[in-house]
């Protein structure tokens, strides 16, 4: 930092506050409650003092992977195979478009064998081995259910807390409230898994809506330049950098004397941040040192950058390195037809990281203080779309009940949590609202969701909007 | 405990309040609009209290015998007890809303109660006084008026305005401001070198005369009017909207009266004899997202449409937060849910679908065409051809009636019925295929599920209704003769069943191609291109009998008009509505191209109905022929209509004339761009429900149109449409557009508005620094003819805007960090725009060509959905042709904090963040600037550093460096000279970024070094930020 602001009147509070509320640059919510107080104020009034996780890492499957043939085991599906789905249990709610005009309704069984696993004793479906063996490690929540029916609005529900985009997400959020964890690194970093076919997702979903935009997600990328523009053009190497960066720090030194406007401080701090990236971005995203073991934990699947088990693997480094929230994408669960194959793959290519990713935090000691969570937007249908077809058939999106895990960071370990119907389509016990989820996850941060507000067109608005009740039930 | 951001606390240190009576407005009102109104506040229906703080007659008002506030009476004053207590039952607010008082605030509520507790009307809902006085200050100064206000506030507090800033600067900041580009050296020289009066003037008629200028603007507005190449949400497919763009920037070049640029964009389409720039403009309420994803219900999004009108209106024009009252009355300001909804019918009645077309690329209903001039003449030429064809055709048949007896007379054989080109009696099904007795080639294909059914006679079709049977036959254009004839039997009254069509879906293509359709028991047939602007449509009076068998006959004659489509109902003539009447494109395209029975993607089927002799002919079937196969008949007596169809020379001449000519104008038409605009649908006006707690599931109560009840009433002639409306708006006596306009325009040019929040003028938003001024500036606005050039001319005139931007030291700096006395120039940085357009003309690789197609520089590779970059200029246009796709927008721009332009915004944002310095070293945008700019300064000055020093700098920053600036840069390019000269390959790398041709240089080292030397620059505050 500049030492030549002698002469300088001390930033306002409001200034100081303002300048270092945190993301990229700020500065870690520990510092910033050392300046608040130095600068005689207190800690936000949000911060509740008992964060049980310091990061987050969200494994996002998009699609709407199906309960009911992964973690919602459900015989009577089985048994009732084929019979229209009945209408006492359907109650008039709306279907989607894609399957509300078929002519019929018929249920489908899951094709999948489920057995109970760990001490916990929970269910999983055998196309889940390695996450049957973090059993004990996790909580299962059988019981969310979403408001959205299709892809766009739901994934946007998710990752806002709004249907409707231009709203902050999750991270973005958490970039306000805490700040930063870390000097080199984005605090919040977004890793979407290469070449997925399936909906598409779009970038205002890590996106800081109207936060200020340095709460924006960046996203990494398994290409030369990790973060957009990373590295220097071709002909200019480190050591010219560094010659144009003192000078450049110089000019602004002259400036700040001139002008005595402090923002020159951030600016200088900002290509000095900058500058750092250039290094240690690199050196997070190098799997050259990780012994053998590591891939044979995560799998073969994780020397191939860009895909889901590498960016669990990423995650991981990520968290070593202090990154607050890292968002996965992994896209391909809207099973519409050709179910029983394409869940095949989908848990091919995620289970065995997912529950890596789980078991190496753990081992270093990370998974106490990092909150791991694993769902998408929404579920899928316990009937059929199109024709009936036991071998291989579709199902429909389903906002009423959908299940997600969650571990480490203050959840409970092996703990089931919410009961649906016996036909996987409402909630009879402890219902999970998406808003609930926030709450739960900003609580689990030391954050008090109906505190951590941000005034726009004159509105307090929160992650959580007007709703959202602590899931005390899931807490370790 | 204390706030975080202790809001009130600065107001108060801006205000020395303590020596002077409290301001409701300025001291009061932001803490109970805050802290209290959200459960004492406008929103009664939904206050969890019946006690209101948010009109004097409330607060004071006894309930239960217990007075909220008696002025002057503090211990009276359940108020004061309440904001005092210790008791959490008690005490306001209320623990669980998590929205405490400060120590300062409660204190301030005291004193406010003590001095009388006066109410103030909201500033932002008071009429703009007619004249507002200007202060009397200090002559010397003041330049115009707007100083007087500045300089008084400024003297109240005991302070001095800011030295004037050197001429270089204010002409950097006047050219960035005005144009988005920096002065050129010669543009420096001449200003430099004018000692006149009017050289500063000058200068600002020069700027805002200039396209350079009217781009500017329009950047801004784009972000106000949320413009964006593709529609958003998810799926986010390309659309064209780039000429409502192009007209954004011919109406700031020719300074169109700002009140015209609003009336135009909300209602240009209901001004008499409109042109067509005028129905151009409206394509403003079409920029909102638009969806398309499979299954999505179109209600919902249509509505959600409406909404985003109505929001993008209240925040660019009134300066409201509608959104809240979308589902219930606002918590702060007095706007009611029926507001929202009233504002919503204006918006509401287009002829528009929820959902746009997957399957197909067109464009969204209502529509403008754009043809050139060529197309425009052809079109007319077209027209009139045809309407002389079809007259000459109708006069023939009138005076055919004589020879169509004689023909008839002279004929010794009945007429037999013509050839169709399919003929299904649905009695043999071999292999999943139906023969086709017309045309063994073309057999109907069936899914296994559809069965073969006894049927009227023999065997019939049995559909599942989520199963099709697919023809070898039936791609009619809309300029084709054809007809359907079927047998039919419905098991029951279909809320909606496709019977048969010729189209790929339903929402998912807008229905493009022909239909069948049971519509709540009736009969339905049209021919759409886009559903439901672009078609035409009819429906049977009479409900279809249901459980009967019944001959069904849908024939068209090509002439693109409901009356050329009729349907026939057991040989009979069906009596029929017209619901659309209006197809004007193409009906073929999208897939599926042969007709379907019994199905259609994501539509309902005909389940279990039954299907019997479906034929199909390519030409207009008489009702003669129509009741002889409801009859089952092989022969009949011709009527007029068959003579004429069939067997008159003259007729038939015409017709195959007639049908050219149609063929040609829609091959023309084909190629006549159209774009999203407003036009008022001339049928049932569609209904405005208040939609309970904003769903589209609940509708309640109907609204008719109306401008928000608390706001003063339309004109008296103001028609009730969005002609209305806009006048409305832009009435003198509306109190908030023009604050709202004036004040947008000045935080454009000061970092901060007037009223700092300038998309919230209500209870919550910011009061302004400058009331008065905010006032003047507006009235003036208002009262010369809404000229923004002259607001404009006026602001960057000011000696407030001629201030030096260097930061007081002392009192006033701990007083006012945030510069709320505007007592210096507050040097934003640039906006992402400025910044990308600044290297590209300092480098001279600009291409200052005006409008047209958006383009993709380099950085579209590396968006978050990539494409392919142009070759070429398009890399070198300005920033405000820079393709703008919503969910995953230019990179390098946002990260520069660009709008992201989903929904209005009418604030620049502009936080500093690491990955900025990135893109600006970095990207080869940026790389490539800066080694072609160093070449040039490399050959200009091959030997004199100080000399290259000079004119980078003085390129960069419109100044030349003082003496410890060029020193430390000629250190720098000496350095990095040497640097080069021992690495050549490296300086050919450096020279080579970029995608135009490598830089030659006969120097290469020192090019390089000066490309160095230029990034650095191009990274430095002054260059920037307006200093």
């Amino acid at each position: 930092m500049n030492h030549c602001t002698g002469h300088l009147p001390a930033p306002s509070r409001r200034e100081a506050l303002t300048r270092f509320g945190g993301g990229l640059g700020g500065i870690a919510l520990a510092s910033l409650l050392g300046k608040a107080e130095a600068a005689g104020g207190s800690p936000p009034a949000y911060f509740t003092g008992q964060p049980k996780a310091k990061r987050v890492i969200f494994l996002f499957q998009s699609g709407g992977p199906s309960q009911m043939d992964l973690f919602d085991y459900k015989p009577r599906l089985n048994a009732e195979q084929g019979r229209e789905l009945p209408e006492e249990i359907r109650m008039g709610q709306r279907l989607t478009g894609m399957s509300g005009n078929q002519s019929s309704l018929p249920l489908v069984g899951s094709p999948f064998q489920f057995a109970q696993h760990g001490e916990s004793g929970q269910w999983f479906s055998e196309l889940l081995p390695h996450t049957a063996k973090i059993a004990d490690e996790i909580t299962v929540v059988k019981s969310m259910y979403t408001e959205a029916i299709n892809h766009g609005p739901g994934v946007t529900f998710m990752q806002t807390g709004a249907q409707i985009g231009g709203r902050p997400s999750i991270g973005s959020w958490l970039s306000y409230g805490l700040g930063s964890m870390n000097e080199n690194l984005p605090n919040f970093v977004v890793l979407v898994t290469k070449d997925k076919k399936g909906q598409p997702l779009v970038s205002r979903l890590w996106g800081s809506g109207f936060l200020p935009g340095e709460h924006d997600g960046v996203r990494f990328n398994p290409d030369k330049d990790a973060v957009l523009y990373l590295n220097n053009p071709a002909g200019l190497d480190t050591a010219s950098r560094r010659r144009m960066l003192d000078r450049l720090g110089e000019l602004h030194r002259i400036q700040l004397a001139k002008s005595g406007d402090t923002a020159l401080e951030t600016r200088i701090a900002q290509y000095e941040m900058g500058f750092r990236m250039q290094a240690s971005i690199p050196e997070a995203t190098d799997f050259s040192g990780e012994p053998e073991a590591t891939f044979k934990l995560y799998g073969e699947d994780a020397r191939t950058p860009g895909t889901f088990a590498a960016n669990c693997l990423m995650a991981r480094r990520l968290a070593e390195r202090g990154v607050q929230f890292i968002q996965l994408y992994h896209q391909g669960w809207d099973h519409h037809g050709g179910l029983p194959g394409g869940l095949k793959t989908q848990c091919r290519e995620t289970d065995q990281a997912s529950a890596a990713l789980v078991t190496d935090l753990k081992q270093r000691g990370l998974l106490e203080d990092t909150l791991v969570i694993w769902g998408g937007e929404f579920g899928r249908t316990n009937y059929c779309q199109g024709k009936f077809n036991p071998a291989n058939f579709g199902r429909d999106h389903h906002p009423r009940c959908f299940s997600m895990w969650m571990a480490g960071g203050g959840i409970k370990a092996g703990h089931s949590h919410g009961l649906t119907d016996d036909y996987c389509y409402n909630i009879v016990e402890d219902g999970v609202h998406v808003h609930d989820f926030h709450a739960t996850l900003l609580h689990l941060l030391g954050i008090d969701h109906e505190r951590l507000t941000f005034q726009y067109q004159g509105r307090h608005f929160r992650l959580t909007d007007v709703h959202g009740h602590l899931v005390k039930e899931i807490l370790a | 405990m204390k706030r975080l951001f202790p809001l009130v606390a600065l107001l108060l240190a801006a205000s020395p309040a303590s020596a002077q009576k409290l301001e409701f407005n300025r001291d009061i009102r932001p803490i109970l609009s805050d802290k209290c109104f959200a459960c004492h506040g406008p929103d009664a229906k939904n206050a969890k209290s019946d006690y209101r703080l948010d009109t004097f007659e409330h607060a004071v008002a006894e309930i239960d015998g217990v007075a909220g506030i008696v002025p002057g009476k503090l211990k009276e004053s359940e108020l004061h007890w309440r904001i005092h207590s210790d008791d959490s039952s008690e005490v306001m607010p209320p623990p669980e809303s998590k929205r405490n008082l400060t120590p300062a605030e409660i204190a301030l509520l005291d004193r406010w109660i003590e001095e009388g507790a006066e109410f103030q009307d909201h500033w932002a809902f008071v009429p703009i006084p007619k004249t507002v006085p200007v202060p009397e200050v200090a002559p010397g100064w003041v330049k115009n008026e707007i100083d007087t206000f500045v300089l008084a506030k400024l003297e109240k507090k005991g302070f001095a305005p800011s030295p004037e800033t050197t001429r270089e600067k204010w002409l950097r900041r006047v050219t960035f401001d005005l144009t988005g580009l920096p002065p050129t050296l010669a543009e420096i020289d001449a200003f430099l070198a004018d000692p006149s009066p009017g050289a500063y003037e000058k200068v600002v008629d020069r700027l805002l005369a200039s396209e350079a200028s009217a781009e500017r603007l329009t950047a801004e507005w784009l972000d106000v009017a949320r413009y964006s190449d593709s529609y958003g949400f998810q799926v986010d497919g390309d659309r064209f909207v780039w000429p409502w763009r192009d007209w954004v920037i011919r109406a700031f070049k020719e300074n169109l009266p700002y009140d015209q640029f609003i009336t135009w964009q909300l209602a240009g389409d209901l001004l008499p004899n409109a042109t067509r720039d005028q129905k151009l403009a409206t394509a403003f309420n079409r920029l909102h997202p638009q969806n398309v994803e499979g299954g999505s219900v179109p209600e919902e999004f249509r509505l959600e449409y409406i909404s985003d009108r109505v929001h993008t209106y209240g925040t660019a024009f009134l300066g409201l937060t509608m959104e809240c009252t979308r589902c219930h009355d606002h918590k702060y300001d007095p706007l009611t849910m029926r507001d929202y909804y009233g504002l919503s019918a204006f918006f509401a009645n287009i002829d528009e679908a929820g959902l746009y077309s997957f399957f197909t690329p067109s464009v969204p209903t209502p529509t403008l065409w754009l043809p050139d001039e060529k197309q425009e003449s052809e079109h007319a030429r077209l027209t009139r051809e045809i309407a002389e064809l079809e007259g000459a055709l109708a006069k023939r048949a009138v005076e055919a009636k004589a020879d169509y007896e004689t023909w008839l007379s002279a004929r010794k054989e009945p007429a037999t019925l013509p050839k169709a080109l399919a003929d299904h009696d649905f009695e043999r099904l071999e292999d999943g295929t139906f023969p086709n007795l017309a045309d063994p080639n073309k057999p109907a294909k069936t899914s296994p599920n559809n069965a073969q059914a006894d049927g009227r006679r023999g065997k019939a079709l049995k559909l599942t209704g989520d199963d099709a049977v697919t023809l070898g036959v039936g791609n009619f254009s809309r300029d084709d003769s054809f007809s359907v004839s079927l047998w039919m039997q419905t098991p029951d009254r279909k809320a909606r069943a496709v019977v048969f069509s010729r189209s790929k879906a339903w929402t998912d293509a807008a229905s493009r191609g022909y239909e069948l359709l049971l519509e709540e028991g009736r009969l339905v047939a049209a021919l759409v291109h886009y559903e439901p602007g672009n078609a035409l449509r009819v429906r049977t009076k009479e409900e279809f009998p249901v459980g009967s068998w019944h001959h069904v006959a849908m024939t068209y004659d090509g002439s693109s008009r409901a009356s050329g489509l009729r349907l026939f109902v057991d040989g009979e003539p069906a009596g029929l509505e017209v619901v659309r009447d209006r197809l004007t494109r193409g009906i073929t395209g999208g897939g599926s191209d042969t007709i379907v029975i019994g199905e259609r993607m994501r539509d309902s089927g005909f389940k279990h109905g039954l299907v019997d002799d479906f034929r199909v002919y390519d030409l207009t079937l008489s009702p003669a022929a129509v009741k002889t196969l409801a009859s089952d008949g092989k022969t009949f007596v011709p009527d007029p209509a068959e003579f004429l169809a069939r067997h008159d020379a003259a007729s038939l001449d015409l017709q195959a004339k007639l049908a050219a000519k149609r063929k040609e104008r829609s091959a023309l038409v084909e190629k006549i761009p159209e774009i999203m605009v407003m036009e008022e649908f001339d049928g049932e006006p569609r209904k405005t429900h208040v939609l309970e707690r904003g769903s589209y599931l609940s509708p309640g109560e109907e609204v008719a149109p109306a401008t928000p009840a608390f706001l003063p009433a339309m004109p008296a002639d103001a028609p009730v449409n969005r002609l209305g409306l806009a006048r409305w708006t832009v009435s003198p006596d509306n109190p908030l557009t023009a604050r709202v306009a004036v004040n947008r325009y000045w935080e454009r040019l000061f970092l901060h508005g007037l009223v700092a929040t300038a998309e919230d003028f209500g209870s919550q938003g910011r009061p302004p620094t400058h009331p008065d001024l905010l006032d003047w500036l507006a009235r003036d606005f208002m009262d010369h003819g809404w000229d923004l050039r002259r607001l404009l001319k006026q602001i960057v005139l000011s000696a407030t805007y001629r201030q030096s931007s260097n930061v007081a030291s002392g009192e006033l700096a701990t007083i006012d960090p945030e510069n709320t006395l505007l007592y210096r120039y507050p040097a934003p940085r640039l906006t992402a725009e400025m910044l990308r357009d600044n290297v590209l003309a300092v480098s001279g690789l600009l291409v200052p060509k005006v409008g047209g197609p958006s383009v993709k520089p380099y950085d579209i590779a590396l968006s978050f959905k990539p494409s392919t970059p142009d070759k070429g200029e398009g890399l070198y246009r300005r920033s405000v042709y820079t393709y703008m796709r919503q969910t995953a927008p230019s990179p390098l721009m946002t990260t520069l904090n660009a709008s992201k332009r989903d929904v209005c915004q009418v604030k620049i944002e502009r936080t500093d963040s690491p990955l900025q310095g990135l893109v600006m070293l970095n990207s080869p945008q940026f790389a490539e600037a800066a080694r072609v700019l160093g070449t040039k300064l490399a050959e200009t000055h091959a030997a004199d550093d100080a000399a290259l020093v000079e004119e980078a700098f003085c390129r960069l920053t419109s100044r030349l460096p003082d003496e410890e600036e060029r020193s430390l840069l000629v250190g720098l390019l000496a350095e990095q000279q040497a640097h080069y000269q021992e690495k050549p390959a490296e300086a050919e790398a450096l020279l080579s970024n970029g995608g135009s041709a490598p830089s030659k240089s006969a120097h290469p080292a020192r090019a390089a070094a000066a490309a160095t030397l230029v990034s650095t620059l191009l990274n430095f505050d002054e260059c920037i930020s307006k200093r």
